[in-house]
C-alpha cells in the first residue's frame, strides 16, 4: 500500500446469488434440489480507486449499478470475490444509524452501546460524551428511553455518535436527509471541519448536490465498473446528460409500443441543443435559435470579452403581444444573466406570423467556463408560450493575449509607495 | 493476532452486550435477577428429593454429586444449543454494521459464563451450610479448570453459530445432540461405571475431563490429576482452534446469508 493512499481497492468484483425459491433447512435441500435455482448476477466487475489521506470522494450512478455494495465491502460487512481492499485506520459508517439502538435504554445508555460498535472503549466515550450530546441538540431527552424519541431525534442521536467517532475513514451512504434544514447545514459543517482535520470520507449519494459541495472527486460507476472519474462537476454533467438520454430512449420505445403520446410537443428548432427541454404550449413556436459572433469559433467557443448574438426565430398562427427572455447561466447552474424585451423598454412585442428577435451582447463580461442558454417566450400574462431550457450553450475561452478573467472597474491607490520610475 | 488486537480493542461492545444480555434476561419478571439465585436453588431441591427418596442410588450426597457437574454441564449445553444462533439473532447489527463478527459468540459465551458463576455461589452456600466442607489448595485449581471450560464453550458457540448462519436445521438438530452428549458424559454417574474398552471413546469427549475435574475439586475435595488438567485444557484449546479457524472462514459471507 502506498503510505499517501488511505483506501485502496484492487479490481474488486461481487457475484451474488438471486435465488427464485430458496430452501435454507435440510429437507428443503435435500428433496427440492430442483428448486434451488438461482441467478448469479454480477454486481461489480472489476472496479479499483485509490484515495488520499482528507479526500473526500464521491460515488454516484443509478440504482443498482454497485456503490452501495462498494461502500458496504469498505466497511468490511461483505467481502469481494476477488480483488482486494485495504483500508488504513479505525472506519465509522453512516450507513444504517442507530444500528443497535436498544428502544428501552435511554438515549444516554445508547450512546455508550453504539459508540462500542464502533470500537470505542469506555475511556474513550467518557472523552467524547459531551461533545455527542452538545451535536445532537437532546441535552433535554438523554434520560428518556429511545423508544419515545420522534425519528427525527433518533437520527440526530445517532448521527452524533457516528460522526464523534474521530474516525480515520467515515462512510456516509445516503443519509444526508436527516433532520431538519439547520441540522443539516450543521451536518455539512461538520463533515467540513472533520475533513479538514485529515479524515478521508466516501459518500454514496443520489443528491450530487451533496456530493459537489464536499467531494473533490466523484467517481460514477455503471453496471459494476468505473465508467468515469474526476472533478465532481464534469463528471455529473455528463452523468446528467446520461440520464436524459436514457429517459429521452425510454420515452421513445414506450411510443413506439404504445403509439402516440399525447400532448405531443413538436420537435425541437433548428440549431438547437438536441437535448433541450421544451414546455408552453407553441401558440408562438421557437423555429430556429443560433449564436453567433465574429470571433466565435468552431464548436460554440467564444474568447473572453468578444461579441456574440443570440437570434431567436419564432412562427405562429395567432397574433399574440409577449416578450422574449433569455438567460445565461454557468453550468453549476448559477444565474449570470437575464434579460427580456421587456425589462429594457418597458413595451411589449407583437408575434405575428413569423420573425426574428436577436440579442447582440457587445463585450461580455463572462469568466472563462461552460455557460447554457435558456430561451423563454411569454405573453403579457406571463404564461410561457414556448420554453427552451438549454438551448444553446458555448464555452468561453481565454483570448489571443491569455487572458481568462474578467476585468473589474478598478483603480490602485498607493500610500506610502513610490511608483519606480523608468 | 491482529483478530486479537481487534477484539482488545472492541472490549467496551462485549462488555455492553454481556451486560445487556444478563440485565435482559429476567426483564418484566417479578423477582428479576434473583431468578439467577432461585434458578439453581430449585433445581437442587428437586434433586435431592428425586435422589434421596425416589431414586435412591449407592453414591453418598448424591445430589451434590450431580449440582457441581450439573451447573457445568447447564453452561456448556447453553453455549451448544442457544449460542447457535448467536449470529442470527444478532441479524440486524451483522447487515448493517462492521464490528469483529467474534464478538456475538464471544459476549454470549460470556454472558452464559458469568451466570454459571453466579450458580457457583449457591453451591458455595450449599457446601457451607450443609457441611460437606472445602479443601482450600484443591479450591485453587477451579478457577483453571473453568477457564479451560470457557475455551472448549467458546470454540463450540464459534463453530455451531456459524454453521447455523448457513444451515438453519442445526439449531433443531443441536437440541438432540446435546441431550445424547450430556449421558455420554458422566454427569449422573461415575466414570467407574464406565466398560473399560469404551473408556477411549469416552476421553475423546472434550467436556470428561473437565466434569471429572469440577467433581473432584467440589465433591472429593483433592486437587485434581494434573493429567486431566491437561487433558481437557488439549481438548479445549484443539475446540477453539477449529472452532475460530471455520469461524473466520464462514463469517465472510454473513451479509449475504442473513
Amino acid at each position: 500500500m502506498e503510505s499517501s493512499n488511505v483506501i485502496e481497492v484492487k479490481n474488486i468484483t461481487k457475484k451474488f446469488k438471486i435465488y427464485f425459491d430458496k430452501g435454507s433447512s435440510l429437507k428443503e435441500k435435500m428433496l427440492f434440489k430442483k428448486r434451488n435455482h438461482y441467478e448469479e448476477r454480477l454486481v461489480l466487475r472489476g472496479i479499483s480507486f485509490d484515495i488520499k489521506k482528507g479526500e473526500a470522494v464521491g460515488l454516484i450512478g443509478k440504482n443498482g449499478c454497485g456503490k452501495s455494495t462498494t461502500l458496504k465491502m469498505l466497511t468490511r460487512i461483505m467481502y469481494p470475490d476477488s480483488g482486494s481492499i485495504d483500508v488504513k485506520g479505525r472506519v465509522s459508517s453512516l450507513i444504517e444509524l442507530g444500528a443497535g439502538f436498544h428502544p428501552d435504554m435511554s438515549g444516554r445508555e445508547n450512546i455508550y452501546t453504539n459508540a462500542a460498535i464502533f470500537g470505542l472503549t469506555r475511556k474513550e466515550i467518557d472523552h467524547r460524551i459531551n461533545d455527542i450530546i452538545d451535536f445532537s441538540e437532546m441535552e433535554d431527552f438523554l434520560d428518556n428511553p429511545v423508544r419515545t424519541y420522534s425519528s427525527g431525534m433518533y437520527m440526530r442521536l445517532a448521527f452524533a455518535v457516528a460522526i464523534n467517532v474521530d474516525a480515520d475513514v467515515l462512510l456516509i451512504d445516503e443519509i444526508l436527509g436527516v433532520g431538519d434544514v439547520s441540522f443539516q447545514t450543521k451536518c455539512f459543517e461538520k463533515l467540513k471541519e472533520i475533513k479538514k482535520n485529515g479524515t478521508t470520507i466516501v459518500i454514496v449519494s443520489h443528491s450530487l448536490e451533496q456530493i459537489s459541495r464536499i467531494c473533490e472527486r466523484s467517481i460514477w460507476i455503471e453496471e459494476g465498473k468505473i465508467k468515469e472519474e474526476g472533478v465532481p462537476e464534469i463528471v455529473h454533467r455528463h452523468y446528467l446528460t446520461q440520464m436524459e438520454e436514457i429517459r429521452l430512449q425510454k420515452k421513445e420505445t414506450d411510443r413506439e409500443k404504445n403509439g402516440t403520446v399525447e400532448n405531443e410537443l413538436p420537435d425541437i428548432p433548428k440549431g438547437c441543443f438536441d437535448q433541450a427541454v421544451r414546455t408552453g404550449n407553441q401558440s408562438v413556436c421557437i423555429s430556429e435559435v443560433k449564436i453567433t459572433g465574429e470571433s466565435l469559433k468552431k464548436g460554440n467557443l467564444l474568447p473572453i470579452r468578444n461579441s456574440f448574438e443570440i437570434s431567436v426565430s419564432y412562427d405562429t398562427d395567432i397574433s399574440v403581444v409577449g416578450k422574449i427572455s433569455i438567460s445565461i447561466l454557468r453550468d453549476d447552474n448559477i444565474l449570470y444573466c437575464y434579460s427580456d424585451t421587456f425589462i429594457d423598454t418597458q413595451k411589449y412585442i407583437t408575434f405575428d406570423r413569423a420573425g426574428t428577435v436577436r440579442l447582440k451582447v457587445e463585450g461580455h463580461y463572462l469568466a472563462v467556463g461552460n455557460y447554457i442558454v435558456h430561451i423563454v417566450i411569454l405573453n403579457s400574462e406571463n404564461h410561457v408560450l414556448d420554453s427552451l431550457q438549454h438551448a444553446l450553450d458555448f464555452r468561453v475561452i481565454a483570448d489571443e493575449n491569455g487572458y481568462e478573467t474578467i476585468p473589474m472597474e478598478h483603480h490602485w491607490f498607493l500610500e506610502h509607495t513610490k511608483i519606480e520610475e523608468e | 493476532m491482529n483478530r486479537v488486537a481487534e477484539l482488545w480493542a472492541y472490549r467496551e461492545m462485549i462488555t455492553s452486550l454481556v451486560r445487556k444480555d444478563l440485565r435482559g434476561r429476567y426483564k418484566g419478571s417479578v423477582l428479576g435477577f434473583m431468578w439467577t439465585f432461585i434458578n439453581p436453588l430449585l433445581q437442587l431441591v428437586v434433586y435431592t428429593i428425586v435422589f434421596s427418596t425416589i431414586l435412591k442410588s449407592g453414591i453418598e450426597n448424591f445430589y451434590m454429586f450431580l449440582f457441581v457437574a450439573l451447573v457445568p454441564w447447564i453452561f456448556f449445553s447453553s453455549a451448544l444449543t442457544t449460542g447457535a444462533t448467536c449470529i442470527i439473532s444478532s441479524k440486524d447489527m451483522v447487515n448493517k454494521i462492521y464490528f469483529p463478527r467474534e464478538v456475538l459468540p464471544i459476549s454470549y459465551v460470556t454472558s452464559s459464563f458469568v451466570n454459571m458463576l453466579f450458580s457457583f455461589i449457591v453451591i458455595f452456600f450449599i457446601i457451607l451450610f450443609s457441611g460437606i466442607g472445602i479443601n482450600g489448595k484443591a479450591l485453587l485449581y477451579l478457577p483453571i479448570v473453568m477457564a479451560v471450560e470457557y475455551l472448549l464453550a467458546l470454540g463450540i458457540t464459534m463453530l455451531t453459530s456459524a454453521l447455523t448462519v448457513y444451515f438453519r436445521d442445526l439449531e433443531h438438530i443441536l437440541g438432540i445432540i446435546t441431550m445424547a452428549w450430556m449421558y455420554l458424559t458422566p454427569i449422573m454417574y461415575n466414570v467407574d461405571i464406565i466398560p473399560e474398552r469404551l473408556l477411549p471413546i469416552f476421553y475423546l469427549n472434550p467436556m470428561t475431563p473437565i466434569i471429572i475435574a469440577y467433581r473432584q475439586i467440589l465433591y472429593y475435595r483433592e486437587v485434581p490429576r494434573m493429567s486431566t488438567l491437561l487433558h481437557g485444557f488439549l481438548l479445549g484449546l484443539l475446540f477453539l482452534s477449529i472452532g475460530w479457524f471455520s469461524f473466520s472462514r464462514l463469517q465472510r459471507k454473513f451479509a449475504e446469508e442473513l
